[in-house]
């Protein structure tokens, strides 16, 4: 009786043996410990502020190692109308201020950015592109070289309808005539020029612009951008230049790029350390010839890209370092030059600075010199006038603004101090953001758009910034290496181009560098840092100790919850590659 | 990082561990991996405060608060009542600190694995009784400061070995892990649950307040903690077959001991010390495994 009356008593009034606690602990708003806030902030990374035409590299490798050829392509189209283009021949200053260089070796950015060009090629994509509407103004472009048609291009995106003129037969300029095969094969610029011109980019060949044309031209455009390049090889200044057998290496290249074969049989020798020379001489040894490059300084000094050098070496052209013509003579049938040697009496400029050694000279004979010491204007008009008087010297392009007239911008080669295709482009770039902001804004506003385009420090700027793309959200800080978290990134070693071995070069104007698959171009973009871009890591959720960092729907994006952020800041320490910022706590 | 996509937590936000605190992330690791059927013991620790103060809870799963010595005892016994329920499917896991299981709780511990009682016993590792205020435990490791060990007092015995000590039991499974590596964390929780009897896990849990240590640098301390082989990931099975997760390439500890208030008073002469007992662990470790330097 007693227990069933315990047992009565207890389902009445249940003992509570240990106390329970059944609520959460959300109440307490722990973001009110926090003196310092992280946040997402998307930065810039080194690649990009080194490439002129301002490419957004990091997201260009971080779409590709995700397999998304197709964006990261548009993702330089956005940037640069020529990929398949850069992806060949440009010097890729990208490559050398890649922060992954300090870890093991830089990305194979040129590399990545040919397949990319390739692969469009190959499934012959379109690109879908933002593009503003159309404007009422129409604007003519002299010259289809590089930075005409990247004017051209940005100008229709940003709505205007553009006119180009090219003197030659077919557009291109120095890509088309000044560029032997084996290094860019007429195919891969041609899909670029179709590219263009299917965005509604009219181009005009056979009319080459004299100052009366361009009279004419600025009856009928609201401005004009003259970019017809640097197509006069300089002259050596020496006694005998005028002779029978010196050539002009630009147009030795052009006449092969037209489809002839000159006579190149016995020595021919050129002059100069630049890509032209040394093009010059590997398309002479394919034609059957010996080439000797003469070069005032040192290999080293070469401006011509090293791995060229390199190859043209292995193909059988000679080199000789530190020697200046001082005279060409006739040698019978052959010329005869002779050389005053050079010894490097310290550096300028990164390179040697050179001064005569002694009274040391010596002679070389050959059947023929080639020029290819520079490259000037063709018509001295063509460049700029001084700046003042209406015109504005800007980073990669002269504008003239003159009362009751079109506006005249000038670039390419016409302005640039380094002549590199990757250069050309930003001038086109660089006068289509100036000509569009004189048309919305006015002349005053120019120099302000500009800078609030620019891509880190600059000079380089962006066109998806000035078309209102999410990259102007970006901090202009460029991350440096210590700023990776590279706890998080593996060594791996660089890829490798693949090329044409030395025997099937040698004769031939076929490509050298061969094309990669889409396996290796994702694994070396793999490699990348993505230097203050967020790919989704998600290590800022997974190691935030007060669950405030929330995945977004269908777990894209992040945000953070300051109801409960304590501000400890592993979030942002963690993130690999600097996409987040630890800031001090404004209250 | 490939680590349990779903989003599911059972932590509430709102608990009132320090900034950055180790423990908190480790605990979250541990029950994303576990999932819902878990059971928890707390003994005294930390987490006894994290947890939440009465009547609230940090935590979605149940939780026994336990006196300090009794973390295996407890588990023994929630272990018996759920087998008289006849539930199998539920984990019992005791959650303790250093100080709970490396000194207090120790005979408790001992006691239920060399009964290979079935649960998991959890040590998440902040070298010190930190909640009460930084008193130094048998696994303050050589050359720390702590409240206890101040000044030129600072800590001269080495840090002890307790899954050593619990592989001389021969449970079934017990191994190291570490926040800063939380695939491989989550994969040895997992395999703990996947198997019977004692299981033993030990780890790594940075504290900014006790080590005096920036809140942000909490991960990245524990993962130089591995890379200097300070604290090796590794498992024991049976207390006999070691496998080694993770080779580092031996970075000197002298970086990983720098950077730390805690032993901001040790000379280089006392470093070279430390380097040279680092590298007898791992050498011994090395041995254990089959493997020789």
């Amino acid at each position: 009786m007693v227990e069933k009356a315990q047992a009565r008593a207890e389902s009445e009034n249940p003992i509570r043996i240990m106390p329970r606690s059944t609520r959460s602990t959300e109440g307490n708003k722990t973001g009110s410990w926090r003196y310092l806030r992280p946040r997402y902030e998307e930065k810039t990374a080194p690649c990009s502020a080194a490439c002129p035409a301002g490419e957004d590299i990091g997201k260009v490798e971080m779409l590709t190692s995700q397999g998304l050829f197709k964006e990261a392509w548009e993702t330089i189209l956005r940037e640069n109308p020529f990929p398949g283009v850069c992806g060949r021949v440009c010097f890729h200053p990208c490559e050398g201020s890649c922060n992954r260089g300090e870890f093991d070796d830089p990305i194979a950015i040129r590399a990545v950015e040919r397949f990319l060009a390739d692969t469009a090629e190959r499934y012959d994509l379109k690109p879908l592109l933002e593009r503003l509407p159309a404007r009422p103004e129409k604007i003519a472009v002299a010259g289809a070289g590089p930075s005409g048609l990247a004017a051209a291009w940005f100008l229709t995106q940003l709505g205007y309808a553009c006119d180009v003129f090219e003197a030659s037969p077919e557009a291109g300029g120095i890509l088309r005539w000044g560029i032997p095969l084996y290094r860019l094969p007429l195919a891969a610029l041609q899909h670029e020029i179709a590219r263009i011109e299917a965005q509604g980019v009219r181009i005009h060949t056979g009319r080459p612009v004299t100052p009366g044309f361009l009279r004419d031209l600025e009856t009928s455009y609201s401005a004009v951008y003259l970019a017809c390049g640097h197509g006069r090889t300089t002259a050596l200044r020496v006694p005998g230049e005028e002779l029978d057998g010196v050539g002009d290496g630009l147009a030795f290249l052009e006449r092969i790029r037209r489809g002839e074969t000159p006579d190149v049989r016995g020595m021919s020798v050129i002059i100069g350390g630049g890509n032209t020379a040394v093009d010059v001489a590997r398309s002479i040894v394919r034609l059957g010839g010996e080439a000797l490059i003469l070069y005032r300084r040192r290999r080293k000094d070469m401006p011509a890209f090293g791995d060229e050098v390199q190859m043209a070496l292995e193909e059988g052209v000679k080199l000789e370092e530190l020697v200046a013509p001082e005279r060409i003579e006739k040698d019978g049938g052959r010329i005869r030059i002779t050389l005053r040697h050079m010894r490097i009496a310290g550096e300028e400029g990164g390179r040697g600075r050179i001064e005569p050694d002694g009274d040391r000279t010596s002679r070389v004979v050959a059947e023929r010199l080639f020029k290819a010491t520079g490259a000037e204007a063709g018509e001295a008009w063509y460049n700029p006038p001084p700046a003042g008087k209406g015109t504005v010297a800007l980073s990669h392009c002269a504008l003239s603004l003159r009362e009751g007239r079109p506006a005249l911008a000038r670039g390419g080669d016409l302005t640039n101090g380094i002549k590199s295709v990757a250069h050309a482009i930003a001038s086109g770039k660089q006068a289509a953001i100036a000509l569009d902001t004189l048309f919305r804004e006015g002349a005053d506003s120019i120099l302000s758009r500009l800078e609030a385009c620019t891509v880190g420090v600059g000079p380089s700027l962006s066109m998806e910034i000035h078309m209102g793309g999410e990259r102007r959200l970006r901090n202009r800080h460029v991350v440096v290496y210590g700023e990776i978290n590279t706890d998080y990134f593996r060594y791996a070693p660089r890829m490798t181009q693949p090329r044409l071995v030395r025997a099937e070069r040698a004769r031939s104007f076929a490509e050298i560098d061969l094309r990669v698959s889409g396996n290796i171009a994702m694994r070396e973009a793999e490699r990348c840092f993505n230097c203050g871009l967020c790919d989704q890591c998600d290590n800022c959720h997974l190691f935030c100790p007060d669950l405030a960092v929330l995945r977004g729907k269908e777990g894209l994006g992040r945000s953070i919850n300051y109801d409960y952020c304590k501000g400890c800041g592993l979030c942002v320490v963690e993130c690999p590659r600097n996409a987040m910022t630890l800031e001090e706590e404004d209250r | 990082m490939e680590l349990e996509r779903s989003d599911r937590e059972f932590m509430h936000p709102g608990h009132v561990g320090c900034p950055g605190c180790g423990a908190a992330i480790a605990m979250r690791f541990l029950l994303k991996a576990l999932g819902e059927k878990t059971m928890m013991i707390i003994p005294a620790c930390c987490w006894s405060v994290i947890a939440g103060p009465y009547p609230t809870t940090t935590l979605k799963i149940p939780v026994i608060h336990s006196a300090f010595e009794t973390g295996g005892a407890v588990a023994s016994g929630v272990r018996a009542a759920l087998d008289m329920k006849g539930d199998r499917d539920t984990t019992v896991v005791t959650w303790a600190g250093d100080g709970g299981t490396f000194d207090i709780g120790f005979q408790a511990l001992s006691g239920a694995v060399e009964r290979n009682e079935d649960f998991i016993y959890v040590c998440y590792d902040n070298e010190a009784y930190m909640n009460t205020g930084i008193q130094r435990s048998s696994s303050t490791p050589y050359g720390a400061w702590t409240t206890t060990t101040p000044g030129k007092d600072w800590k001269k015995m080495r840090k002890k070995n307790i899954v050593e000590a619990l592989a001389a039991h021969r449970i079934p499974y017990a191994a190291t892990a570490s926040i800063s590596h939380p695939e491989d964390l989550v994969r040895k929780v997992r395999r703990a649950q996947a198997t019977g009897g004692s299981r033993f896990l030990h780890i790594f849990a940075s504290c900014p307040t006790g080590w005096k240590i920036p809140s942000e640098m909490a991960v990245k301390i524990a993962r130089m903690a591995v890379q200097t082989n300070i604290f090796p990931l590794y498992e024991v099975e049976e207390g006999l077959h070691y496998t080694i997760n993770t080779k580092p390439k031996r970075f000197p500890v002298r970086e990983y001991f720098k950077i730390q208030g805690r032993f901001q008073h040790l000379t280089d002469a006392d470093l070279d010390v430390i380097q040279k007992m680092v590298d007898e662990d791992w050498e011994l470790l090395l041995r254990k495994a089959g493997e020789h330097a």
